[in-house]
């Protein structure tokens, strides 16, 4: 008697229940993979004068390692970058030089974009260096979404103060995601369209990053292909392969 | 008996006070002219250097690059255009420049430098760095081999303090080694034999090579033949990133420009950054630098550039050093200031005494019918002529030494002339020639007389005779 109540009382009721933490959770593994993943993309940097594209195929595995190869303008082509833990190292064939990016050029823009490189390093600390808070409910885009606010923990290494972002109840996509630097103050807008299924899940397929200080500034990110969770060995994420790799 | 043959008289009649007085006057004079011309020679010097080397009295720009000299603010360059800026009557050459920052690596090494790209055959009918190639160093092997010919005294010391240095010309192997004049015959051969250095320049048909600064080539440990990387960002965001051989090694007179020279063909400096066609500036050689020749050639190719691009001169391209030059101009002038202060208070001492002294004397001619104003007039008329004494002879005893200055600068040797250069002077003393600055000095030591003749001739006026009698 005591076990079915306790039954009763504890089934799941739907998303309602989760945690803000888990919410988070769910939403970065969804769209990161929660193993490994591959995935061709190409980036469009705006500015007020010009405007530019690359394109690239990217391979990671866990929330550790990562390689990404640039397959076009001709002029870039062959560029590699690596991401081991902490660390990450670039290649240029033109040159033949492997350079570790040390921590002064973290806050630069990777290849020129508003997507600087410490982004790409710490992108997949959202569940352990931040705490998560549900602060409501908000329709983006026609969809319903948790609102949610990360707050950087005090012994994390992160560049951000805190991050609100606005997670897609019944499809766990961040539609929209603002974040503010350590005194509060707005640096990015990041905005999830394009939604559709790509290799079995419900994700954004375009991604906008928006800087808030810079007038007619602007990156978007488009997925043309992904596949979640594909066969990789950490050996695979090596320095000669980012030399090797086509 | 006329006014001035009186006042000239009275000069003479004490003829310490007068001496004393025109000796500290003319010391004065003669300081302040020697110091100013030094010191505006320096200045002089110091712009003539930079717009030599590096920005040319004119150039031509985008708009927007003055304010912020970025890659993104450079212009195609239009051929048409560069015909009509060539055209003018004051313009003797055009040579366009791709310039940006980029990163320089060789083995482990790397350091920010500034890539400039030129066309070599162009830019050697503006600013000739051609002259700047290293012609000599002292390597230690060249060291030894030279302590084992004969050699001044002087020079063999010299020689260990100045190892691995390396020198342009012969004048400043001559200067910074102290070798004398009688010797120069005998010495210059032996360094021509030992010390001589291997170098090249770049051709308008090279591609792949580059010229470096001594400083930058010593600090990257890479010489003539090997490879130096530069990576960076090009035009829109590109990535600038190619290997390049070590053709040739300059020694440019700044060391910030030194140690961050890397200097490329035009061609290339356009394939690194992405940017076909494109100059960030182009600089305007000219025949007639003056002042006014400049403005009036700026204001003449300002009516054919159009927009978007601007002509800019070399004040404005160097405000910050100007600024520079021009507080410490200030600072130059304040001392000369306070020293002529120092002797305005000689003056007036002198003259306080005199009046005192003659007092007696003054009473007894308005006593015996002077008039007043006549006695004022012949007493200014003294001051006048001890005071245009002392300038007269200042000018006298500064001119020998500014013209020598001029003609034959005085360079300074060991270890004074690499204090100079390692702030990136050239160790001369070099003179301005004769020019407002002169007349200054005449002003001020008028304006002093002028301040000590009123007194006097106040107290003329005031003076109650029948005391002054008695005194």
């Amino acid at each position: 008697m005591q076990a079915a109540v306790f039954m009763i009382v504890s089934i799941p009721s739907g998303a309602q229940q989760l945690t803000a933490t888990e919410i988070i959770r769910k939403a970065d593994e969804k769209f990161n993979g929660e193993l490994s993943g591959y995935s061709v993309m190409s980036m469009t940097i705006i500015r007020p004068t010009w405007e530019r594209t690359v394109e690239f195929k990217s391979w990671s595995l866990e929330d550790d390692y990562a390689l990404t190869l640039i397959t076009a303008p001709a002029r870039e082509k062959g560029q590699t970058f690596l991401k081991r833990g902490n660390e990450m190292w670039s290649w240029n064939p033109a040159i033949s030089r492997l350079i570790k990016l040390p921590p002064s050029m973290m806050s630069q823009g990777w290849m020129g974009s508003d997507y600087t490189n410490d982004d790409i390093l710490r992108e997949s600390s959202v569940v352990n260096d931040y705490t998560h808070s549900v602060e409501g409910e908000e329709e983006i885009d026609g969809r319903l979404c948790h609102e949610i606010k990360l707050l950087a923990k005090d012994d994390a290494d992160v560049l951000w103060g805190h991050q609100v972002w606005w997670v897609d109840k019944k499809e766990f996509i961040v539609l929209k995601a603002e974040l503010y630097d350590e005194d509060g103050y707005l640096v990015r807008t990041e905005r999830g369209t394009g939604l559709k299924t790509m290799d079995g899940r419900f994700i954004p397929s375009v991604i906008e990053l928006v800087p808030a200080e810079e007038e007619g500034h602007k990156t978007i990110l488009k997925i043309m292909e992904v596949k979640f969770n594909i066969e990789l060995e950490e050996s695979f994420f090596s320095q000669q392969n980012m030399k090797t790799i086509r | 008996m006329k006014d001035y043959q009186l006042a000239w008289r009275n000069l003479w009649r004490n003829r310490r006070r007068t001496l004393i007085t025109a000796a500290s006057v003319f010391f004065a004079v003669f300081f302040a002219l020697v110091m100013r011309s030094f010191q505006l020679g320096t200045y002089e010097k110091m712009y003539r250097d930079v717009i030599e080397s590096y920005t040319g009295y004119l150039q031509l720009q985008h708009t927007d690059y003055i304010d912020e000299s970025s890659l993104d603010n450079g212009f195609i360059i239009d051929p048409e255009l560069i015909s009509m800026i060539e055209g003018d009557p004051n313009v003797t050459a055009v040579i366009p420049k791709l310039e940006s920052f980029a990163l320089a690596a060789a083995g482990s090494r790397t350091q920010g430098v500034m890539v400039i790209g030129m066309d070599p055959e162009n830019e050697m009918k503006g600013l000739n760095i051609i002259n700047r190639l290293v012609r000599y160093r002292l390597t230690p092997e060249a060291v030894e081999a030279l302590k084992a010919e004969s050699l001044p005294d002087r020079t063999g010391k010299l020689l260990d303090v100045f190892v691995n240095e390396s020198f342009t010309d012969e004048a400043s192997l001559i200067s910074i080694l102290g070798i004398g004049r009688p010797d120069t015959s005998d010495v210059l051969p032996l360094f021509r034999k030992h010390a001589a250095f291997k170098n090249g320049y770049l051709t308008s048909a090279d591609s792949g090579y580059a010229v470096i600064g001594n400083g930058l080539s010593e600090y990257l440990h890479a010489g003539v033949g090997d490879t130096i990387v530069l990576m960076g960002q090009g035009y829109h965001g590109a990535t600038a990133a190619g290997l390049y051989i070590i053709k040739g090694i300059v020694l440019m007179p700044q060391p910030e420009i030194d140690n961050r020279f890397v200097y490329l063909t035009l061609d290339d400096a356009r394939y690194l950054y992405a940017a076909p066609g494109m100059a960030t500036s182009a600089i305007i050689s000219v025949r007639d630098t003056k002042e006014g020749d400049i403005n009036m050639t700026r204001n003449r190719l300002g009516q054919i550039t159009g927009d978007g691009l601007a002509i800019r001169t070399w004040k404005e391209m160097n405000a910050l050093l100007l600024n520079q030059m021009e507080a410490d101009n200030k600072s130059g002038a304040i001392m000369i200031g306070i020293l002529y202060l120092v002797i305005a208070f000689g003056v007036f001492g002198t003259v306080l005494m005199m009046m005192a002294e003659r007092r007696r004397e003054f009473g007894m001619l308005v006593s015996i019918g002077m008039q007043k104003g006549k006695l004022a007039k012949v007493i200014s008329m003294e001051m006048f002529l001890v005071g245009f004494l002392g300038v007269a002879a200042g000018v006298a005893g500064s001119l020998p030494i500014v013209f020598l200055g001029y003609a034959r600068p005085l360079r300074f040797t060991g270890e004074m002339a690499k204090m100079y250069e390692d702030y990136g002077f050239d160790p001369v003393m070099p003179m301005l020639l004769p020019d407002t600055y002169y007349l200054w000095q005449v002003v001020i030591v008028l304006l002093i007389l002028l301040i000590a003749i009123t007194f006097s001739v106040r107290k003329i006026f005031k003076m109650n005779v029948i005391n002054a009698v008695r005194a």
